[in-house]
This record gives C-alpha cells, sequence and structure tokens, in this order.
C-alpha cells in the first residue's frame, strides 16, 4: 500500500478511515453463496440470471438517456398516481422486539412509526419472539412469522400493472387474499423458488434445505428459479430444494393446516371488506 | 482484459492450480470460488450498499472469471483480476438506465448489515443497535459519495489495496489514484462530521 501521509491528514479524515476500515465483512447468504459456486463449478453459472446489466450493454449518448427518463418520469407520474394501488398497513404485532426496516430498528410495539416507515420493496426483519401482520386495500394480508426476512411486494395497481413481486429471503410468511384481489398476481421470490399467487391461502417456508409451499385453499404456481412451474392445490405442498434434486409435492404439513386455517378465517372478513 | 499485475494482498494464490483453472477443472474453479467469494462480495455490498443487487453482481462477477477462465495468466494472482471485473460490473450497473431509474425513484439507503449483524437472543440489544446504526451511518456515508470517489475509499481503507493496485483495477493513472482518493476522504470526512459522535 502507498504512503497516505499520515501527517497531512485531519484527525476527522483519520477517523472516516477507520469507520471504513471498521465495517463489518458482510455474509452473503449461505444458500446462495453455495449455489453460486455449484453453478460456477459446473459451468452452469449465469443461467436465469437477472438481466439488470444488460440495459448496460446498448449504450446510447447521455443526453438521449436523460432525455428519454425524463419523457418516460413526466408521463409516468401522472398514470401511475392514478393508478397506484395503495400502501401497506400494519394490521397487528405480537412480541415486544425490535424489527428491522430497510435497515433501521423499529419496535415493533410502535405500529404507528411501522406504519409510516414500511413501503413496497422495502426489507423487512421479524425478530425471534416476534410475528407482524400486514395489509393493503389489493385484497392481500400478510403474516411474517418470527426470525423472517421478507421484502414487501409491491401492490397490484388498479387498471394495469396488476403483477406484483416480493421476496422471502428466510423465515416463513403465511399469505390470503381477497375478492379485491382477483385479476392481479403476486410473485414471490426466495433463494430458490418461484412462487406465484393469484387468489389463495398459503404459506412459503425458507429452509436450509429449500423452500417449502404449502396451499391451504386455492392454487399456487411453484417451480425453482429459471425452471418448469407446477401447480399446486389445496391441502397440498411442494418443497423446492437448493441441492439441485427435483421438487416434490406431497400433502400440506400438518402443522400448516391449523395455522392457516385460523389465519384465513380471522381475515377472511376484513378481506371481504376491502372493495377497491 | 487483460489481468493487472499487481497482488492481492488479501488472497494469496500460491496454492491455486491456475492451469487447472484455465481448463475449467472442477476442482480448481472451486477453490478460486472459494478463495475469492467472500472478498468480491463485501467489496460490491460496499460499493452498492443492498444485499439482494450485491448477489446479482457477485453471479455477474463469476459469470465473467468463468468465460474468462482460459486467459488467466498462471504466473500471476488472479486477485487483482477479479476485483476489476467486479468494478467494471459495478460500473456497468451504475451506468445502466435501470439503476438511473432506481436512484430516481428509491433512497440510497440501502439495507444496512444490521439485519445481518444483530443476532437474535443477545444479551445486549442495545449494543447492537448501537453499533449496526453506527455500520448503517458509515455505509449510508459511502453511498452518498459519487461512484468514483466512493470505489477510491473502499479499494483503499476498506480492501486495503495501494494507489498502484487501485490505479490498475480502475484503469486510472496512479496520481490520479491518489488524487482521487484525497478528494474522496475528504468528502467521506465531511459527511461523517458529526454523525459519528
Amino acid at each position: 500500500m502507498s504512503a497516505d501521509r499520515p501527517d497531512t491528514r485531519s484527525a476527522r479524515e483519520a477517523h472516516a478511515r477507520e469507520a471504513v476500515a471498521g465495517l463489518e465483512r458482510p455474509r452473503a447468504d449461505a444458500a446462495f453463496r453455495e449455489r453460486l459456486k455449484r453453478d460456477f463449478v459446473s459451468g452452469r453459472v449465469g443461467e436465469g440470471r437477472s438481466i439488470v446489466l444488460e440495459a448496460a450493454r446498448h449504450k446510447s449518448p447521455a443526453w438521449r438517456l436523460a432525455f428519454a427518463v425524463a419523457a418516460a418520469a413526466l408521463v409516468g407520474v401522472g398514470v401511475m398516481s392514478m393508478n397506484r394501488g395503495g400502501s401497506w398497513t400494519v394490521l397487528a404485532t405480537t412480541g415486544d422486539g425490535v424489527a428491522i426496516v430497510e435497515g433501521q430498528p423499529v419496535p415493533l410495539a410502535h405500529h404507528e412509526a411501522l406504519d409510516q416507515k414500511i413501503q413496497p420493496g422495502m426489507r423487512i426483519t421479524v425478530p425471534e419472539g416476534g410475528e407482524m401482520e400486514l395489509t393493503t386495500a389489493a385484497g392481500l394480508v400478510v403474516q411474517v412469522t418470527a426470525g423472517t426476512e421478507f421484502v414487501l411486494p409491491t401492490v397490484p395497481g388498479r387498471w394495469f400493472g396488476r403483477r406484483a413481486t416480493g421476496a422471502v429471503r428466510r423465515g416463513e410468511i403465511r399469505l390470503t387474499t381477497g375478492p379485491a384481489f382477483h385479476g392481479a398476481e403476486l410473485q414471490i421470490d426466495t433463494p430458490e423458488a418461484v412462487v406465484v399467487v393469484t387468489g389463495t391461502t398459503l404459506a412459503v417456508i425458507c429452509e436450509p434445505a429449500g423452500t417449502c409451499v404449502c396451499v391451504h385453499d386455492g392454487a399456487v404456481k411453484v417451480g425453482p428459479r429459471g425452471g418448469a412451474m407446477e401447480d399446486v392445490t389445496a391441502g397440498r405442498r411442494r418443497y423446492v430444494f437448493n441441492d439441485g434434486r427435483p421438487p416434490e409435492t406431497a400433502e400440506i404439513r400438518p402443522t400448516e393446516v391449523h395455522p392457516l386455517g385460523t389465519f384465513r378465517d380471522r381475515r377472511k372478513s376484513l378481506l371481504e371488506r376491502s372493495g377497491r | 482484459m487483460a489481468p493487472p499485475s499487481v497482488s492481492d494482498k488479501g488472497a494469496p494464490s500460491e496454492s491455486l492450480d491456475l492451469e487447472a483453472v484455465r481448463r475449467r477443472e472442477p476442482e480448481a474453479l472451486a477453490a478460486l470460488f472459494e478463495r475469492h467469494f467472500d472478498r468480491v462480495y463485501g467489496f460490491i455490498y460496499r460499493l452498492v450498499g443492498d444485499r439482494a443487487q450485491a448477489e446479482d453482481l457477485t453471479q455477474e462477477v463469476f459469470l465473467k472469471v468463468h468465460r474468462a477462465a482460459h486467459t488467466i495468466d498462471p504466473a500471476r494472482d488472479p486477485g487483482p483480476w477479479l476485483m476489476t471485473i467486479a468494478h467494471n460490473v459495478c460500473r456497468d450497473l451504475w451506468r445502466s438506465s435501470a439503476w438511473k431509474l432506481r436512484r430516481r425513484s428509491t433512497s440510497l439507503d440501502g439495507d444496512s448489515p444490521l439485519a445481518a449483524t444483530l443476532p437474535s437472543g443477545t444479551r445486549d440489544p442495545e449494543r447492537q443497535v448501537l453499533a449496526a446504526e453506527r455500520e448503517r451511518l458509515v455505509q449510508q456515508a459511502l453511498l452518498e459519495l459519487p461512484e468514483p470517489l466512493r470505489v477510491a475509499i473502499v479499494m483503499h481503507d476498506y480492501l486495503g489495496l495501494g494507489h498502484d493496485e487501485i490505479a490498475a483495477a480502475t484503469g486510472i493513472a496512479h496520481a490520479a489514484a491518489r488524487k482521487r482518493y484525497s478528494r474522496a476522504l475528504a468528502a467521506l470526512a465531511k459527511r461523517l462530521e458529526g454523525v459519528l459522535g
């Protein structure tokens, strides 16, 4: 490393250097690391990957890009604001731990603070011993259980953009839909699976070995990332492994039958009231 | 992309069979991955401040490494080459319209490592929260820096690279790398002043 002339660095610069040098070494998600290693070694790396970088390869002059962005933003802002399907609201929480919302700690007991903080696309981590239920006027209730890391889905639009996406990184969510959700589609991504919901009650469970999707009522499409999707009907489950084994379909986990049924019954009337 | 000639202090390569990597032999690729994954992921995470994004970009890096494995010079440490690819992948992202749109529509707070560093059932949750909050503030200050300055700071102070190595990885002259780092440090210090106490 080159010399940095420490005598010329101010105390606050030295402080800044220490702060950066002292940053944690982030740990990648173990399942992601293993999957990437497996794909890298086998030469399958990149199959089904995000194409966000592809846009950069088709370079155009900066002014053209800026103009296009500005024009799209102008038109988009007006239309999108009318189409917006509302935001998420905290229905209930249990436990007295601290949730992490987009990296910031918010006590579970502070409903108002949580309500103000949460927005679609934000990453929420529910502490051990806690639980959170969220709803939106688009006809969805999500129960985020203890120890779950969850990316709050976008909310389906009123007339178009009826397809929303969210993610579960670890832990378990239970989800139920109401009449207002009719015609919409919610995709839940997990480290190894894709779950497509069009109207149902289900649980998405991310475990060390893979993802288990238990369906209480309705039907859900479930498949490995980049793989074939399969319908999973009421009373069934599908397990997508993270080690390359083919997915398995079986009866719903007995431990999920009661929690899903109770959750559905408890939130049914709320969902039926939530019109658009 | 020619592998630069500088060494990567964080990842000695004595035991890596780079000839086998060139032939894409599974064991050699696995060893290369194990040697460099954490460093590549950590570097990218600090540059983009978002775990999902860091995962996508890390995957992109290893895709490029796999495609270009046959070009690795067995006489040189591949570490700097990987960091060059990682930097280029981030730079491509920052130039993409998707990223610029995202910057317009979202905060650059990113996801701090708070969730990852706040263990459940900790004996001193308040201290953990404070430490994580400090971490978040530093990361946020980094993300507020213009990207070239952020790269300079992260490479120098987080990865511990020298100016010559940073110059090689970013394709600029040594003097320019030094100057850029000085500007970056001054800008970061200004942002952190009064924030960290």
